[in-house]
């Protein structure tokens, strides 16, 4: 029985002249679908080569706070008595 | 950058000015500062009311109808009569014989105000000042081409409610071409300069019952004034308060609520007139006429309320976001 399943194996020509032809069945089956744009790789998605492109952009979102100075008007910003004075010491509004 | 800063008194109140860098072919700031000086030592000697010999009350004094004056004089009494106008007749400048009745007969610079605290308790109830019916200001006329003022013979002018204001603004002319300047004249303040606008001066606004700041203006133009009740204030000969600031109406001391009104306007007699229209009108009516260009009041308890550009919180502009959607 032993010698029976040796007797069974393929030969080392057929391996390998199985093996390429194999490959080549393969091969011609990937070429086949790149070709048609069935891309194995991207199963599964909706995305192709023809198909839309979605763009991402990076959005940095900034506030900027503005002071707007009203045409004809003071140029003006106010704030608490603790803010510290910008040149000479400041001037002093009061009653006299 | 440097800037020359004067201080000085005069008109019964401190003045201190401070000026920048002078432009091509402008006197240095010392110079300028030091006319200025001068130009304010001659508005109060013509302007005055508590000096016999100025120019203001000869005019009051003078029995004819129309007097001739000169363009000082006339254009005080232009000023005035503007604040009249502009006040709806709040700011009235012919109540000399009111004010006077009222105690306040000379000047009172130096003096110290009688308590304002122990005023309020004993005023009587508050309530809004109001124009007078008789409107006696509108009896003034200014002949600018004859060089003389029209009015009813004894009709007297005062221009305490508006002449700080106007000495700060006429020197402001006068420094026009400086990088910066500030004319602060007893607290009626004008600035302007370039410069100013992109440094912008910090103004400080006394609380009248305290005596401390009680808030910081940054100003690059304008002017900025304030009235209040703490400074000439005293006993009448009745032993009743009295402050200088009258209802024209009652030609009384006005007890409105408010102690103090700080105002800002394109001017500093725009902002004087303000200041004291503001405080005559109560709270209510502060509210009202300082909405449009700004201040701050000062209420009877002390508590500050900032009013119009000065209560509301900077814009804030938000940079149009583009969407994912708007990207396809």
């Amino acid at each position: 029985m032993t010698d029976a399943r040796r007797n069974r194996r393929p030969g080392p020509g057929a391996v390998l002249w199985g093996s390429v032809a194999l490959f080549g069945v393969l091969f011609a089956l990937l070429t086949y679908q790149l070709s048609i744009g069935a891309d194995p790789s991207l199963s599964g998605s909706t995305a192709t080569a023809t198909g839309p492109v979605q763009v991402r952009k990076v959005i940095k979102r900034r506030i900027v706070t503005t002071v707007v100075p009203t045409p004809g008007k003071n140029s003006i910003v106010s704030g608490p008595a603790s803010s510290s004075s910008y040149g000479a010491e400041p001037v002093t509004t009061s009653a006299s | 950058m440097s800037e020359h800063d004067i201080t000085f008194d005069a008109m019964g109140s401190h003045v201190r000015l401070l000026i920048g860098e002078p432009g091509p072919e402008m006197a240095p700031a010392a110079e300028a500062a030091e006319m200025a000086r001068r130009f304010i030592f001659d508005f109060d000697l013509a302007l005055s009311r508590f000096k016999p010999r100025s120019e203001l009350c000869a005019f009051n004094e003078d029995p004819r109808e129309r007097v001739p004056a000169s363009p000082l004089l006339r254009r005080a009494v232009k000023a005035g009569l503007e604040a009249a106008e502009h006040s709806g007749g709040l700011v009235d400048p012919t109540l000399l014989r009111e004010i006077e009745g009222a105690g306040y007969q000379s000047s009172r610079a130096g003096m110290t105000g009688a308590p304002l605290d122990e005023a309020l308790a004993e005023a009587p109830p508050r309530r809004a000042a109001s124009p007078s019916p008789e409107q006696r200001w509108r009896g003034f006329e200014i002949d600018e081409e004859a060089g003389e003022i029209v009015r009813p013979p004894g009709l007297r002018f005062d221009t305490g409610g508006t002449g700080k204001g106007l000495a700060a603004d006429l020197i402001a002319i006068s420094l026009r071409g400086y990088s910066r300047f500030i004319v602060d004249c007893g607290g009626d303040i004008r600035i302007g300069g370039a410069d100013a606008l992109v440094h912008p001066y910090e103004v400080f606004v006394e609380h009248p019952q305290t005596g401390e700041r009680a808030h910081v203006l940054r100003l690059g133009s304008g002017g900025v004034a304030t009235s209040g009740l703490n400074v000439r204030i005293w006993r009448d000969a009745d032993g009743r308060f009295a402050h200088h600031l009258l209802d024209p109406a009652t030609g009384e001391p006005a007890w409105t609520g408010l102690v103090g009104a700080t105002a800002l306007g394109d001017t500093a007699v725009e902002a004087e007139t303000l200041s004291k229209a503001a405080l005559l009108s109560g709270p209510e009516g502060g509210r009202r006429l300082l909405a449009d260009r700004g201040g701050l009041l000062v209420h009877d308890g002390g508590r500050i309320e900032l009013v119009g550009p000065l209560a509301a919180a900077p814009r804030i502009r938000l940079p149009q976001i583009p969407t994912l959607e708007g990207a396809h």
